[in-house]
């Protein structure tokens, strides 16, 4: 310790710190130990969850590969291996290669920010049980024959075939909404936690890469996911409903849809890609045994990849017939996004040559992963080039490159971190006997596996055939391409036998067996409190740099040693500098986010069978559950202002308005929200290039109502901005006033905005126009409807005394969404109303 | 095999080579382009092949150099070197060419057909679940006509296609010829291709499009423009009627409310036309040689052979009719 | 009260480079889609559009060019090397500066590459 003397603890007032701690941080044992919110369990469930729906869809894959291994096979029929082929991508997807990524996260980052815990626990709670939910759902269609059978990228109007796809497309498009859902949730948890939640002292410059990189990928996911969601949306009403936005009879369009999904589809790539190559971030300087060389670069690769991966989706419609010169944009987009990624692998390569490497499993698996992932980064690069993909296209090529890719850029990182990081969660080592049998027998045989591929596909072969003609030429390739896939399945056998199997009887290990210098490695496994004591950081690797640190850090000589009043606190710091700002209290054990998942889930699954009651009772379920979890969790006004953090310095207990994370969270999410939106809007200037009377005579909403909507809700705003302001003057009377009549204004607002498609009797099954102008309608008015809430419940923590002018986080926070709401109301009204007489 | 002869390089694994030298001839590949567009992008491909190949030899080097225990240090300034040189500006440099190459190549394999003299004819092709109707246009005094799963071009021009989908998003394309087009309901997009050699190819379906995509291909036959012109006009003035037992049967189970064999039967348009069936290579879309027995197996049960055909099995028709109705269709020359 | 924190701002400057090719890209891409829908109301030609893009094109460089040299300013104009690993501000501000000249250094290329199919490619067609 140098900046401040601290006069040295006692050993019994250590010890009363560490029980205090040990109580407060305590998991729950018997079956409340399901409710624990703590991140260190959270991210072991979402891990272990996303491995065993791995291994599920690995078995999927299986069965693929051994109904292709000969000709003319009959071991599955077309209509299961269409099943099987659709889960396995979006499984592997959606049930792993993204929640793998959240599952990290939530379980290294807080050690490794130096951090008690994220700022949303309870957030990541609900994540999870979101997840699980809706992944045992749509894996378990399968069983039923009820599994989605139309690809993973669902285009219509295949997918909106209802005697065609069956109930298999409502259990994709609602399950996958539902999981959406968690990683949106875990998007803003991440973000605000890497921006709010580091240690002190740990300045932009000097957070570790895995962190840089997760705050990029919880951008991109912030604005890669809604579009998807709102194509859901629109998928979902025409399969419901029977409102055409993919049927060209009636205006719609299926190319829509492709945009809307691979807006989502290519970015996903990368938000799964980046995650892994910042395990490698952390893996590699370890083995070099020197910091990164190249910091900048690699904070410029992920800031890079994440801005161009938004620039490519268009690569996937290349065959469509889009105009030359549109295809050739994001060919180009596609050519430039190579750059950022060789920046990583160089800076890898480079930080190894200057090191002095000690070889170990995780860097096989690191090293093997990099030369199978430059293949597929080559061949990419290949099929990004207009005119090369016209003929790779949907074909066995593209099979190849893209697992060249995942398996090499995503599955093989993920695999050297389960054994760089295992001794986090266990204080014991995996096999490195184990691990190296595992390595040869994955890299050979997905190597086995996949090559063919390449060739099968300039052959001719089409993905998603079930079986092909003898005399074609493609049998042997086929059949070494299965046998492949066998010795790569025994390879994650071994993995999965080394991680399960019992080691008791292994001896313990000291805390950081690689001799690692991020803080992670800080972390005890037997303590869920996290970090014993919140350190200063003055390194990029303090382990390394700062000497005595683990020692300090456990004798409880930095800030947080105790933990008063029964809470759960951690630090929120400054964004650039991370300097001290507020002691958080965060949310504890709780069963209502448990509760709130699984009404949600309840929600999406009465509605894919159509269940109407039971989908209102979950749906009034779930919004009471996440009021009681805000009422009892959140703007807790504190016993006292502030707190004594230790050395001497003492913090705020509660903020409002930006120093607030709630604020942040708010702010995030209605980021998200915003871009779905405008997904929608997107919908509706689509359909106005694609025809040359978009309303093809239909009847519009009319001026009149519209413009009264966007008038409405703009004195609404004015009445919550006002609620605010005479709130800070403690005025609670007018306050509350204030509330009421914004709400009133709200109420009407939505009557004027439904008021307008209504009386010019616009229906939505008739033709896309009219379909498009109500769900924008109805778009704005849910979102009213939300603040209506919003606004009761600040009425109702006015009147409990649970908000005064000094604790006003939750007003603060309902303005800053009716700032959203506001931008919203006007732009759709205005569109609905006013551009079809302009246009 | 002289194209394949270069591809060896690509063989990163001993396996692969083997494997490239199992053959890329075949009906269906691109590695055995028989149009102008397949073998530019050949071209492109092989190019590609040799330069990825160094650059992953050289990347994988200097990673195994780099994990050697015994070897001299870098300094960090050399170690910074090499990243703005080999992460930045070789891969931007050799990046921008292979697009400027790339995007120069779109243009001069799918000209504007505006501009393009003379203009090509125009085949209209649909594709539908799980088939392919195809209409030629009149030309040169010879009337339109339709037809299914089948194509015929001379070689040596260039010529358009017209593509549409009846009900899913289908995609066509001839591997041997060029690249893909999808199909899309409700839009309408064109294609051109220009063979460059007479042969039979094979063209799947390129866009999953339901239970039997697989079983959803047509053949192209390339041939000289005279052969070309005979077929036409074989196929425009049709079959005159035979008054055999298998055709007064096809029409007695009702075959003809959905095919046409033009010139013995009403004109019918739900399913695939019949006319000249015999010329063709396959039944059922690409599904099965097209011998006589496996036509009757065909009538008997198609979604047997083809699941999720929109044909009716006819398995209570008796065995001897369903054989004369095969002979019936044999006979179609 | 100010919507974005003060020094959110400040971190923005990061994403000047990439925000500028993003919003050239967009540009482009739109403006090419839309016209090419509309091709037949559209009062100008596609030579004179496309004139037009690379106009903004240049436009776009012009802006990265000047972002770059803020950054190059914020980073001392080149006087010290990376890390910027200590634990000061200065440090903090310094690798701000060159992690922002490199991603305007990449925004530069990428605009290049976006802007090569407004030089090779004529007319609309599919």
């Amino acid at each position: 310790m140098t900046d401040v003397s601290v006069t040295e603890l006692s050993r019994e007032e250590r010890e009363a710190q560490e029980r205090e701690l040990r109580e407060v941080w305590r998991t729950p044992s018997g079956w409340r130990y399901w409710t624990s919110v703590n991140n260190t369990e959270i991210g072991l469930w979402y891990g272990a969850a996303a491995f065993i729906f791995m291994l599920f869809a690995g078995v999927l894959a299986l069965l693929v590969r051994v109904q292709l291994a000969v000709p003319e096979n009959r071991f599955l029929s077309a209509d299961v291996f269409n099943q099987a082929f659709t889960l396995h991508g979006t499984v592997m997807m959606f049930l792993f290669a993204v929640p793998i990524f959240e599952a990290v996260a939530i379980f290294l980052l807080p050690s490794m920010l130096g951090a008690r815990e994220l700022p949303f626990p309870r957030l990541s709670a609900f994540g999870f049980w979101s997840f699980a939910l809706g992944g045992v759902f749509v894996c378990g269609s399968i069983f039923f024959g009820a599994a989605p059978n139309t690809g993973w990228f669902m285009y219509p109007p295949l997918a909106t075939d209802k005697e065609y796809s069956g109930i298999g497309a409502d259990i994709w498009l609602l399950g996958l909404s539902f999981i959406e859902v968690a990683s949106i949730a875990a998007a803003v948890e991440l973000i605000v936690g890497i921006m709010k939640c580091r240690a002190p002292g740990m300045r932009i410059n000097m957070m570790p890469l895995f962190a840089w990189y997760l705050l990029i990928v919880a951008g991109m996911i912030l604005f890669a996911f809604p579009p998807l969601i709102a194509g859901d949306i629109l998928f979902e009403m025409e399969r419901m409903f029977d409102w055409p936005f993919f049927d060209a009879e009636r205006g719609g369009d299926p190319l829509l849809w492709q945009h809307l999904f691979w807006i989502f589809g290519h970015p996903e790539v990368y938000i799964i890609f980046l995650p892994a190559i910042a395990i490698m971030a952390m893996i590699v300087p370890t083995f070099a045994q020197r910091p990164i060389v190249g910091y900048s670069w690699i904070v410029l690769a992920a800031v890079g990849t994440g801005f161009l991966s938004f620039g490519l989706w268009v690569h996937h419609m290349f065959t469509t017939g889009l105009p030359q010169i549109s295809l050739a944009f994001f060919s180009a987009a596609s050519e430039a996004v190579a750059i950022p990624t060789g920046v990583q692998i160089f800076v890898f390569i480079a930080t190894l040559l200057a090191g002095r490497v000690i070889f170990s499993v995780p860097m096989l698996f690191g090293a093997g992963g990099l030369a199978i992932f430059v293949i597929g980064g080559l061949t990419g690069v290949m099929v990004a080039l207009v005119p090369f993909d016209w003929q790779a296209h949907d074909t066995y090529f593209v099979v190849a490159h893209l697992h060249y890719v995942l398996i090499g850029g995503m599955l093989f990182p993920v695999v050297a971190g389960i054994y760089y990081y295992y001794p986090l969660i266990n204080a014991r080592r995996l096999s490195d006997r184990l691990g190296k049998i595992a390595f040869w027998l994955m890299f050979v045989g997905f190597n086995v596996a996949f090559f063919p591929m390449h060739l099968s596909g300039l052959r001719g072969m089409p993905r998603r055939v079930f079986t092909y003609p003898a005399d074609i030429g493609w049998d042997w390739f086929n059949l070494i391409s299965t046998i492949g896939a066998f010795i790569f399945a025994a390879g994650v056998a071994v993995v999965v036998i080394d991680v399960v199997r019992p080691k008791h009887r292994q001896p313990k290990q000291e805390m950081n067996p690689w001799n690692a210098g991020t803080l992670e490695w800080i972390s005890e496994p037997e303590e869920s409190w996290g970090v014993r004591s919140i350190p200063i950081i003055k390194s990029r690797y303090p382990i390394w740099d700062q000497p005595g640190l683990l020692d300090d850090i456990k004798a409880g000589r930095y800030y947080l040693p105790d933990a008063q009043d029964g809470a759960r606190e951690t630090l929120v710091t400054s964004v650039l500098d991370a300097r001290p700002l507020q002691c958080l209290r965060v949310g504890g054990t709780s069963i209502l986010t448990m509760v709130a998942a699984f009404s949600l889930g309840g929600v999406f699954i009465a509605l894919t069978f159509h269940w109407w009651i039971l989908t209102l009772v979950c749906a009034v379920l779930t919004i009471a559950a996440i009021i009681a979890w805000l009422w009892t969790g959140t703007a807790e006004i504190p016993r006292l202002e502030e707190r004594d953090i230790g050395l001497g310095k003492t913090l705020p207990l509660y903020s409002s308005g930006p120093q607030s994370v709630g604020w942040w969270g708010m702010f995030i999410t209605m980021a998200g929200d915003s871009t779905a939106y405008a997904s929608l809007m997107f919908g509706y200037f689509f359909y106005w290039t694609i025809h040359d009377d978009f309303t093809a005579g239909h009847a519009g909403p009319g001026i009149g109502w519209p413009i009264l909507a966007a008038a409405l809700f703009v004195f609404a705003w004015f009445a919550m901005l006002l609620a605010r302001r005479v709130n800070a003057a403690d005025r609670p009377g007018m306050t509350r006033a204030a509330l009421i009549s914004s709400a009133l204004l709200t109420v009407a607002g939505c009557i004027a905005g439904l008021a307008g498609p209504h009386f010019y009797a616009m229906d939505p099954t008739a033709h896309v126009y009219p379909a498009i102008v109500w769900v924008v309608a109805i778009w704005t008015v849910v979102h009213a409807a939300v603040a209506i809430v919003m606004q009761a419940y600040c009425l109702a923590r006015s009147l409990a005394g649970r908000m005064s002018a000094r604790h006003d986080m939750d007003l603060q926070n309902v303005v800053l969404y009716w700032h959203f709401l506001v931008i919203t109301a006007i732009t759709s009204f205005g569109v609905l109303g006013l551009f079809p007489a302009v246009r | 095999m002289t194209n394949c002869s270069k591809r060896k390089i690509s063989g990163h694994l001993p396996i692969a080579v083997s494997l490239v030298l199992a053959g890329c001839t075949g009906s269906q590949s691109t590695l055995d382009p028989a149009g102008q567009e397949a073998a530019e992008v050949h071209h492109l491909f092989v190019v590609m092949v040799i330069g990825g190949g160094f650059i992953w030899l050289a990347v994988i080097g200097l990673l195994l150099h780099s994990c050697r225990g015994q070897r001299q240090t870098w300094s960090e300034e050399g170690a910074g070197r090499l990243i703005a040189w080999g992460g930045v500006a070789f891969p931007g440099v050799v990046l921008f060419a292979l697009l400027v190459y790339a995007v120069w190549l779109m243009p001069s394999v799918r000209p504007w057909l505006a501009r393009t003299v003379p203009e090509p004819t125009q085949i209209e092709v649909t594709g539908e679940q799980f088939w392919w109707r195809i209409r030629y246009p009149a030309e040169d005094g010879v009337a339109g006509f339709e037809t299914s799963n089948e194509l015929r071009l001379p070689v040596g021009e260039r010529v358009a296609f017209s593509l549409r989908a009846a009900d899913v998003i289908h995609s066509f394309w001839i591997p041997s010829l060029g690249g893909k087009m999808d199909m899309i309901p409700g839009r309408t997009n064109v294609l051109s291709l220009l063979p460059t050699r007479t042969g039979v190819f094979k063209a799947p379906c390129a866009e999953f499009c339901g239970t039997s995509h697989t079983y959803m291909a047509f053949s192209v036959v390339v041939m000289e423009r005279e052969a070309y012109d005979d077929w036409r006009r074989k196929q425009a003035s049709g079959h005159q009627p035979e008054g055999s037992e298998g055709e007064r049967l096809f029409i007695h189970h009702g075959c003809a409310a959905c095919h046409s064999v033009r010139g013995t039967t009403p004109v019918a348009a739900l399913g695939p036309d019949l006319t000249h069936f015999a010329e063709r290579e396959t039944v059922g879309a690409g599904t099965l040689a097209n011998t006589r027995e496996n036509v009757g197996r065909f009538i008997r049960d198609p979604s047997a052979i083809k699941p999720g055909a929109q044909m009716p099995a006819f398995d209570m028709v008796p065995q001897g009719e369903i054989a004369a109705i095969s002979e019936f269709l044999a006979g179609l020359r | 009260m100010r919507l974005f924190p003060k020094e959110v701002e400040s971190l923005w400057t990061l994403f000047t480079g990439p925000s500028i090719w993003a919003a050239h890209f967009l540009g482009c891409s739109i403006a090419v889609a839309v016209y090419c829908e509309k091709a037949g109301e559209a009062p100008i030609t596609f030579a004179q559009m496309r004139l037009f893009l690379v106009l903004i094109t240049l436009l776009a460089l012009a802006g990265i060019v000047l972002s770059a040299w803020l950054a190059w300013r914020q980073w001392g104009f080149g006087s010290g090397d990376p890390p910027h690993d200590a634990p000061t501000r200065e440090d903090r501000l310094l690798f701000q500066g060159f992690a922002t000249l490199l991603l305007s250094g990449l925004s530069f290329v990428a605009v290049l590459f976006v802007a090569v199919p407004l030089v090779l490619i004529e007319a609309c067609q599919p």
